[in-house]
């Protein structure tokens, strides 16, 4: 007979573990078939019913995609192709890497560029008090309220008219313009929760503002940095729509826009997209990964040590 | 006094240090903005662009009059519902899980950032290749589970289409949802349990007299950013189902896109813009006024 | 060391005033506490002085010069908080020297002050130890060192004992008086502790509502409290009041059967409030009563014991002699001098003085 505080731990344990399995099975399981699907040749892919796990886990799918060249597109070659039985490469597919490197750059600059902005407004609106505090900030959070869409045509015509179509500037302009709203949210919320008290001890030490904000608020808020620091490079990283419009030749674009176009070329081998969409998602995951401690507790407005 | 005499240090280093980021803005969201109102007050399509007449609220009238507009309507409305009811009563499940302490927990919270992390392309790309009718994982699932006798349409099946979509567009916001109520969840006093426990609440009794209230402002936070983004949504939708099929996922966002450029009516567009932002606009408000009452930011 | 100055400092807050017409001045070197019970305006008058707030209206002046604009870090001040406010990323040797690094003093110079403060406040052993790992005691020692060290024209203190328990408050008070005499610098220190204030002050401001009630020594304040809120703000326990008219004589105070003799005369019928203090009475011991009620309380405090006085249909509390023997129940007759009573007007409830021929 087993106690009963025993058997509600069991019990408790029991259902833990059983949701557990299942939040895991929910969130990871999508992205364990797109790997699977990666490793498996696209003759494997369209076996019915399909192999949960690749039979001969192969690499070619990623060879294709670091090795490939420019293929000269004709009838031939295409009609060779048959995209359920062989390997078809897109045209275009030796744009992925190009546009990789594209798609880190921009989203490095966007990180950095939206830190050092955020920062600096976010420990004015949190800490100085001023005139027109609240309507800076609600300013800044408005600008969000427009959808994406309604910008693009005459965010276009600036840039043209400006001649930085194709160009990264123009890319992580907006970019900034799109993440600074919400970093600076979460940089608020934390640098609130600094006790007033140590501002003010700063202050009187000797700091002028800049110096408070280097010395007290940046080194206390190393998890709300972090968290915006990820979130403005992901952003960068997933955003579609701008730079579809702002990027019209291959050299420029970034990885999203590369990939859909494999995507709506309907002749694309499955397995290759697959593959595709791997390397799109491996540096995120991995610094979300790497960072999630951080990124949870800058979400987490309050929980300084004063 | 001596204040007029021009700003304070204070104030002075405070807009010093705001004005980068007030240029930026500026520069990309607000003449964009203001652009995009003028351009909806004129019939600009630039087939013809020789001839763009002012119209003042005309293009909002013809959107107003257009049923396929209120179609639009509809669809975006079904989406918006289902994403964000899905993804709160999920998040909210979720972090009730994490809330928990158990071993791995840890690695739990950390595996949950995946679909945080995965670009909306990849996302929807995943996903239609789950869906697909011929090789899909999800009919391969089902029909071993025994839930369906054959392979079914799953995105193609007009019934279905805006729930495929929105189980996609959940499966990408459910983290974040989750540790914004998580991280709500880890401020409420352990003292509030201890005496509900000692008041002889049983572990739902706590959760509905403790958890649930003190969870609002979390739950108001999760509601109006959930709303704010899936009632704009679009790169699902160009990468899934481009509208289709037929109009089964022709929200206002798509119709957006489609009016500005595919039939190059940019007035139009703009206006239809416009709508989606005021709509936007007021739920946002409404949410914050209700927010607003529980708690003070 | 500087002589500060407040000249008709306001601070609002859209139409919420926290400081109304505020006119103080403390000399050099001086102790002035500003005492009062929260919400009162001492820290935001604090926080005005030290820069980090800026005045409605008013001006501040430092000795000669006009600081009211001069931005904190450039006012030399040094400040104390109740929460101690130490960097606690810092090390408490460079805690006690980042006000220094700023200024850009050589690292020998920087060290030699530190060492010098922290062997004065007798924290040399701590030095290398992060904030989290002292007590609140040590912290608070720490505050001090960082503000001492600097050799600021003005301390400012703001409530920095409230956190400490009860035994460190009062070591901590004589720490705090002993460092002023060897600093000599002037000290605003703001508290709503009254025992504080009487024993570190030169003088106290009293606050309440945003307006000073009275700026006087301890001494002043205790024995001549202007109106009845400063009189019943210092002393424990509070002194007791009462609520009754001047006789028709103008020499007595009356309260239904009470008659207590006072000093001078004022005008007869005036409504007044007659204030006791709990010490400023003796036993009767058969010989005549001024006072005489029914004991209802008795609180033996080991120095002192605190009788409660049934009085008409009043409670007084007094402080007697714990030799003295008395029960609940028992009848107690109690001696006055006319010149211990204080009256305030019903009204207004400032002082009242009796005119003396």
């Amino acid at each position: 007979m087993i106690a009963p505080r025993l058997r509600r731990r069991l019990g408790r344990g029991l259902l833990l573990g059983f949701f557990s399995v299942l939040l895991v099975a929910y969130v990871a399981g999508p992205v364990a078939w797109l790997v699977s699907s990666s490793l498996q040749t696209d003759a494997q892919i369209t076996a019915i019913p399909p192999n949960w796990l690749p039979p001969e886990p192969t690499l070619a799918n990623f060879e294709a995609i670091f090795g490939a060249k420019s293929e000269v597109v004709t009838y031939e070659t295409r009609r060779q192709g048959d995209p359920a039985t062989t390997r078809f490469l897109p045209s275009g597919a030796e744009n992925l890497l190009p546009s990789l490197a594209n798609s880190f750059s921009v989203g490095l600059w966007v990180a950095l560029l939206n830190l050092v902005l955020s920062v600096t407004a976010a420990y004015a609106i949190a800490v100085i008090p001023f005139r027109g505090r609240r309507g800076a900030l609600y300013a800044i959070l408005v600008t969000r309220v427009i959808p994406d869409i309604a910008l693009i045509v005459p965010l276009f015509l600036l840039v043209r008219a400006l001649g930085l179509v194709n160009t990264q500037t123009a890319l992580v302009t907006t970019y900034l313009a799109v993440t600074i709203p919400f970093t600076i949210f979460i940089l608020i919320s934390y640098f609130e929760s600094i006790p007033a008290d140590l501002y003010r001890a700063a202050r009187v030490d000797g700091c002028s503002h800049v110096a408070a904000l280097r010395h007290v608020y940046l080194p206390l808020a190393l998890p709300a940095v972090i968290a915006s620091l990820m979130f403005a490079f992901l952003t960068s990283w997933n955003e579609f729509i701008f730079a579809l419009i702002l990027t019209q030749n291959v050299a420029a674009q970034t990885l999203p826009i590369v990939i859909s176009g494999f995507v709506m070329d309907f002749t694309t081998s499955f397995s290759f997209v697959n593959a595709a969409g791997v390397i799109a998602i491996v540096p995120p995951v991995v610094l979300a990964m790497l960072f999630e401690r951080y990124i949870v507790s800058g979400l987490t407005a309050g929980a300084v040590k004063g | 006094m001596q204040m007029f005499r021009g700003l304070s240090y204070d104030e002075r280093n405070a807009w010093l240090l705001v004005a980068p980021v007030f240029a930026v803005l500026v520069a990309v969201a607000l003449y964009p903005i203001a652009y995009s109102f003028y351009t909806s007050l004129y019939d600009i399509v630039l087939t013809r662009p020789w001839r763009r007449p002012f119209v003042g609220t005309g293009n909002y009238e013809r959107i107003l009059a257009d049923p396929q507009f209120w179609i639009a309507v509809q669809r975006t409305t079904v989406y918006t519902l289902v994403t964000v009811a899905a993804t709160t009563i999920l998040a909210l499940g979720v972090a009730l899980l994490l809330n928990e302490a158990f071993p791995g927990r840890r690695l739990l919270s950390a595996l949950i950032l995946l679909p945080w992390a995965t670009p909306s392309i990849v996302n929807g790309l995943m996903w239609k290749w789950i869906y697909d009718p011929s090789y899909g994982l999800l009919n391969a699932l089902l029909l071993k589970l025994g839930m369906i006798e054959r392979y079914t349409v799953w995105l193609g099946d007009p019934a279905k289409t805006l729930f495929m979509i929105a189980n996609a567009a959940v499966w990408k916001q459910m983290p974040l949802a989750a540790i914004l109520m998580l991280v709500t969840m880890k401020a409420i006093p352990a003292d509030l349990y201890r005496a509900a426990r000692v008041d002889g609440a049983n572990a739902f009794q706590r959760f509905i007299h403790v958890t649930l209230p003190a969870l609002k402002p979390g739950f108001m936070l999760v509601l109006v950013y959930e709303t704010m983004i899936s009632i704009r949504h679009f790169d699902l939708f160009l990468i899934m189902t481009q509208g289709g099929p037929g109009d089964a996922s022709y929200t206002l966002s798509w119709q957006i896109y489609v009016e500005t450029f595919r039939s190059l009516k940019f007035g139009l567009g703009a206006a239809l813009s416009y709508i989606l932002a005021m709509a936007t606009f007021l739920l946002s408000w409404m949410f914050i006024r209700m927010l607003g009452r529980g708690m003070e930011k | 060391m500087a002589r500060i100055r407040l000249a008709g400092i306001a601070k609002r807050f859209g139409a919420v005033a926290a400081l109304e017409k505020l006119d103080l001045e403390i000399a050099d070197r001086e102790f002035m506490v500003l005492l009062g019970p929260s919400g009162c305006g001492k820290t935001t008058t604090l926080n005005i002085v030290a820069g980090l707030e800026e005045p409605s209206e008013g001006q501040v002046f430092f000795d000669a010069d006009d600081v009211t604009e001069v931005p904190p870090h450039r006012r030399e001040v040094a400040m104390v908080f109740q929460s101690y406010a130490l960097y606690p990323q810092k090390s408490v040797f460079e805690n006690i020297a980042f006000g220094l690094r700023l200024r850009g003093m050589p690292s020998d110079e920087i060290a030699r002050r530190v060492r010098g403060a922290a062997e004065q406040l007798e924290i040399t052993h701590l030095l290398e130890r992060r904030p989290s790992q002292l007590s609140g005691g040590q912290r608070q020692r720490v505050a001090l060192g960082r503000a001492i060290v600097r050799q600021p024209r003005v301390f400012l203190m703001d409530e920095p004992l409230s956190n400490l328990d009860a035994a460190l408050r009062v070591s901590m008070r004589t720490l705090i008086k002993k460092l002023h005499r060897q600093v000599e610098t002037t000290v605003v220190y703001v508290t709503h502790d009254q025992a504080e204030a009487m024993t570190l002050a030169d003088r106290i401001t009293v606050m309440r509502g945003g307006v000073v009630q009275q700026i006087d020594t301890p001494a002043g304040i205790y024995d001549r409290p202007r109106n009845r809120f400063v009189a019943g703000f210092l002393g424990a326990p509070q002194m007791n009041f009462l609520a009754g008219e001047i006789g028709p004589g103008g020499g007595d105070f009356r309260r239904g059967d009470l008659s207590l003799a006072i000093a001078g005369t004022l005008q007869p019928g005036r409504k007044a409030i007659l204030g006791i203090r709990p010490e400023d009475c003796a036993p009767a011991e058969g010989g005549p009563a001024d006072i005489e009620g029914r004991v209802t309380l008795v609180s033996p405090l080991g120095s002192e014991q605190h009788v409660n006085l049934a009085v008409g249909d009043a409670e007084l509390v007094f402080r007697l002699d714990k030799g003295l023997r008395v029960a609940p129940g028992d009848a107690l007759g109690l001696r006055i001098q006319p010149e211990r009573l204080h009256l305030f007007d019903a009204q207004s409830e400032e002082r009242l003085e009796g005119a003396r021929p």
